[in-house]
C-alpha cells in the first residue's frame, strides 16, 4: 500500500516533472515561432505551435536516446561532440553548423592551451634562468 | 547331455563364438558374474589363455567372467542353466537362448544358405556380426539384454527394425529392399557396418540406434585449392563479357541451384562446379583476385564467413539475392579461404544484387576484381548486414571517391567501390584499404588504369538492376497490379534506402573506431530504426525471421568439446 503509493507519488512527480518540461518546450518554441513569423509574414497557429512543441519535445527524448547508444557504441560513458555530430548527419546544414561550432570550440580550446603553456614556460624560463644564472656563477669562480 | 557332448566336441575344434558362448554358459554361475570372479581368475588363466588369446579382443569383464567360469566343472551341463533362466532375462539366458537357436554359422565364412532366424537371434546375431572380426563379447554387458529383450517383448517392434535396417541398408548400400537373409553378400559387401549377414537382414549398426540413424552427413569443408583451382579453369575457359551477357545467360543455370531446399547441404557442393561452369561471369582475374583476397581473408573473416562464400558467381549472375543465397548457401564453407573468393557474397539480400550487377561491370576490369575479391571477403564478415553491407558500401564510395583513400570504415565500402566504376579512381585505393586494414595499396595502384574500361551504359545498368529483385518481390506481394511507373518509383525508395542504410553502417563503424562493419553496428542501426528495442533483441529477430541456418551462424551457441560456435 505505502508502496503504490510511493511509487504513484514517484510517478506523479515524474509527470509533474515532465510536465513542467513540456511547457518549458512549449513556451520556447512558441517564442521561437513567433520570430518565424514576423519573418515570413505569415502567423502561426496556435495547435501548430503544440504540435510542434510536441514534436520537438519527443524527438529530444529519442535524440537523447540515441547519443547514449552512439556513446555506448563506441564504448564510452562520456557523450561526446562525435556522437552529437553522428546524430546531425542527416541534415547537412545542420551538420555543417555543428562542425563549424565544433571547430570553433577545439579552436578556442587550443588557443587556451596555448596561453597556458606559455604561461607555464614563462614560469620555468624564469624559474630556470635564475637557477642557471646561480649555477653559472658557482661554477665560474 | 547332448548339449555337454556337442560342447566338447566344439570345444576341440577351432574356438568360435559360439563354442566361447557355450563354455561360458556351461561355466558360469547364474549369478551375476560380475562379483565374483575376481576370487577365480588365476585358477583358471591357463584353460582360458588359448582360445581366448587367438581371437577374442573380448573386455575384462568377460575374461574375467570367462576364467570364473572355467573354474567350473566343463563337464557341467548346459541345459540345467537354460532351463531356469528363461524367465530372467538376464544376458546368459539370453546368450543361452542365441545358442540354442541361430544356426551353427561361422560368422567369418559366407553362407550360401542362411536359414531364416528367430527375430531375438537376428538382433543378437546382427550385433555379433557388426562386432566381426573380433570376437568381441561385449553383448552380456551391452545391447544384447535391451535388444534381445525388446525382441522378445515387441516383436512389432522388431519387424519394424528389420524393414528399418533393410531400408537402411538399401539407402546406404543403394541395393533394392529385400526381405530375404543375404548373407552371400554380405561378406562380401564393403562396409562392415551393415551387417547383411546371418539370417534376415540385420540392422545396421546406426540402426541400431535411430536417433543417429537420420543424422545428416557431415559436411566437410570445401577443399579450397580444388575450388579456386575450379575457379580459374572456369575463367580461362569462358570469356568475359559484358554484363548484359552475363546476366542472362547465368540466370538459367542458378535457377536451378535455387530450387533446392536445404541450401545447405553438402550435395550443393559437388554442384557449385558445375554451376560456376555454367556461369560465364567469372573472369580470369577474379579468380586471381579471388585469391587474393582468399590470403587476405584468411584472417580477417571470421566464423562469420561461413555462408557467403561461394556465392559469387551466382551473385555475379543473378539478379536475384535467392540465387545468391542458395549459392553461397550450397557451400558449407568452413573455410575462410574459400569465402575470401568472391567479392560476391554475402548479399543474400537483393542488394547484393545491386551490388553485384555493378560489380560484375566492376570485375570485367581485371583488377577491379581485385578490389572485389577483396570485398567480397570483407563482406562475408558482414554475415548479418547482408544488403545493409553492400549498402555501406555503396554508401562509402561517394566518400572515397572524394578521396579519403584508405579510411573506409566498412568493408563493404570497397565493395561499393567496384559497384560504381564511374568512381573506381578514388575507389581503388578506398577498397583495398579496407579488408582487415591490409595494405591493399599495390591491388589499388594496378586498378585505376583498367577502371575506364566499362562504358557509362553498363554503370546504369548495375546500378539498379540489383534492386529488380526486390521490385519484382514488391510487386508480388502487393496483390494488384502495379504500373510501371510505380515500380520504378519504389525501385529508387528501395535504392535510397539502401544507400542511407550502408551510409549509416558505415558511419557508424568509424564511430566505434573501426574500419569494418560488425554486427553490433547493424544492431546500432536496428535500435534506430525501432526494430530492436529493449523487449525485443536482435537475436530475437533473427529467430524470427532468418532461417535455421542463418541462425546458426549468427547466434552464438555452444556446442561439444568447450567450443562456441560463431566464436566472439
Amino acid at each position: 500500500m505505502e508502496e503504490e503509493e510511493e511509487g504513484g507519488g514517484e510517478e506523479q512527480q515524474q509527470f509533474s516533472y515532465r510536465q513542467r518540461l513540456k511547457a518549458a518546450v512549449h513556451y520556447t518554441v512558441g517564442c521561437l515561432c513567433e520570430e518565424v513569423a514576423s519573418d515570413r509574414g505569415m502567423p502561426f497557429s496556435k495547435p501548430a505551435i503544440a504540435a510542434v512543441s510536441e514534436l520537438t519535445f519527443r524527438q529530444c527524448e529519442t535524440f537523447a536516446k540515441d547519443l547514449e547508444m552512439f556513446a555506448r557504441h563506441a564504448k564510452r560513458s562520456t557523450i561526446n561532440t562525435e556522437d552529437v555530430k553522428l546524430l546531425a548527419r542527416r541534415s547537412n546544414s545542420l551538420l555543417k553548423y555543428i562542425t563549424e561550432k565544433t571547430e570553433e570550440l577545439a579552436q578556442f580550446n587550443t588557443e587556451q592551451k596555448a596561453k597556458k603553456k606559455q604561461k607555464l614556460e614563462e614560469d620555468n624560463t624564469r624559474a630556470v634562468v635564475p637557477a642557471e644564472a646561480a649555477a653559472a656563477r658557482k661554477d665560474g669562480p | 547331455m547332448a548339449e555337454a557332448m556337442a560342447e566338447s566336441y566344439n570345444r576341440d575344434s577351432e574356438p568360435t563364438t559360439r563354442t566361447l558362448l557355450r563354455r561360458v554358459l556351461d561355466t558360469a554361475d547364474t549369478l551375476t558374474p560380475r562379483r565374483r570372479r575376481s576370487a577365480r581368475v588365476s585358477a583358471q588363466k591357463a584353460l582360458l589363455e588359448t582360445p581366448s588369446s587367438r581371437r577374442l579382443s573380448s573386455p575384462t569383464k568377460m575374461n574375467v567372467r570367462r576364467r570364473s567360469h572355467r573354474a567350473r566343472s566343463i563337464g557341467r551341463l548346459a541345459h540345467v542353466h537354460t532351463s531356469g533362466n528363461l524367465e530372467e532375462q538376464t544376458p546368459r539366458t539370453l546368450l543361452k537362448n542365441i545358442l540354442l537357436t541361430a544356426p551353427e554359422s561361422s560368422v567369418m565364412m559366407p553362407e550360401s544358405v542362411v536359414k531364416p532366424v528367430p527375430t531375438p537371434q537376428v538382433v543378437q546375431s546382427s550385433r555379433r556380426e557388426s562386432s566381426r572380426g573380433s570376437l568381441e563379447l561385449q553383448l552380456p554387458e551391452l545391447e544384447p539384454p535391451t535388444t534381445l529383450a525388446l525382441g522378445l517383448l515387441a516383436p512389432g517392434r522388431r519387424k519394424q527394425r528389420q524393414r528399418l535396417s533393410v531400408f537402411q541398408q538399401g539407402m546406404d548400400q543403394g541395393l533394392p529392399l529385400s526381405q530375404e537373409p543375404r548373407g552371400n553378400g554380405s561378406a562380401s559387401s564393403l562396409t562392415s557396418s551393415l551387417n547383411l549377414t546371418f539370417a534376415t537382414p540385420l540392422q545396421p549398426q546406426s540402426a541400431q540406434r535411430p536417433g543417429l540413424a537420420r543424422r545428416p552427413p557431415t559436411r566437410r569443408a570445401v577443399d579450397v585449392g580444388a575450388f579456386l583451382q575450379d575457379l580459374r579453369d572456369t575463367s580461362l575457359a569462358l570469356a568475359s563479357p559484358g554484363d548484359s551477357l552475363r546476366t542472362p545467360v547465368a540466370t538459367l543455370p542458378t535457377d536451378t541451384v535455387l530450387e533446392d531446399t536445404q541450401p545447405f547441404s553438402q550435395p550443393l557442393i559437388g554442384r557449385s562446379p558445375s554451376v560456376y561452369h555454367s556461369l560465364p561471369c567469372l573472369s580470369h582475374t577474379e579468380a586471381e583476385d579471388a585469391k587474393r583476397a582468399v590470403s587476405h581473408r584468411t584472417q580477417s573473416s571470421g566464423p562469420r564467413l561461413q555462408n557467403h562464400n561461394p556465392g559469387k558467381p551466382t551473385q555475379l549472375l543473378a539478379g536475384k539475392a535467392k540465387k545468391v543465397d542458395a549459392l553461397a548457401v550450397s557451400f558449407p564453407n568452413n573455410s575462410s579461404a574459400v569465402s575470401g573468393e568472391d567479392g560476391v557474397e554475402p548479399l543474400q539480400d537483393g542488394v547484393g544484387e545491386e551490388a553485384e550487377e555493378r560489380m560484375e561491370e566492376s570485375l570485367s576490369v581485371s583488377k577491379v576484381v581485385a578490389t572485389t575479391g577483396t570485398q567480397g571477403s570483407v563482406r562475408m564478415e558482414k554475415s548479418k548486414g547482408h544488403r545493409e553491407m553492400t549498402e555501406a558500401a555503396e554508401a562509402k564510395e561517394p566518400e572515397g571517391s572524394s578521396g579519403a583513400s584508405l579510411e573506409l570504415a566498412s568493408s563493404t565500402t570497397e565493395f561499393l567501390q567496384a559497384r560504381r566504376p564511374q568512381f573506381l579512381e578514388p575507389a581503388p585505393p578506398p577498397s583495398a584499404a579496407v579488408l582487415s586494414s591490409e595494405p591493399l595499396e599495390p591491388l589499388s595502384t594496378r586498378l585505376p588504369p583498367r577502371a575506364r574500361t566499362p562504358g557509362p551504359r553498363p554503370r546504369q545498368d548495375p546500378h539498379k538492376t540489383g534492386l529488380s529483385h526486390y521490385v519484382k518481390l514488391f510487386s508480388f506481394y502487393a496483390k494488384m497490379p502495379m504500373e510501371k511507373a510505380a515500380l520504378e518509383m519504389v525501385e529508387k525508395c528501395l535504392d535510397k534506402y539502401f544507400q542511407h542504410l550502408c551510409d549509416d553502417l558505415e558511419v557508424f563503424a568509424a564511430h566505434a573506431g573501426r574500419k569494418t562493419v560488425r554486427p553490433e553496428d547493424l544492431e546500432l542501426l536496428m535500435r534506430r530504426q525501432g526494430l530492436v528495442n529493449d523487449q525485443v533483441s536482435l537475436h530475437v529477430l533473427v529467430e524470427r525471421h532468418l532461417p535455421l541456418e542463418y541462425r546458426q551462424l549468427l547466434i552464438p551457441c555452444a556446442f561439444s568439446g568447450n567450443s562456441v560456435f560463431p566464436a566472439q
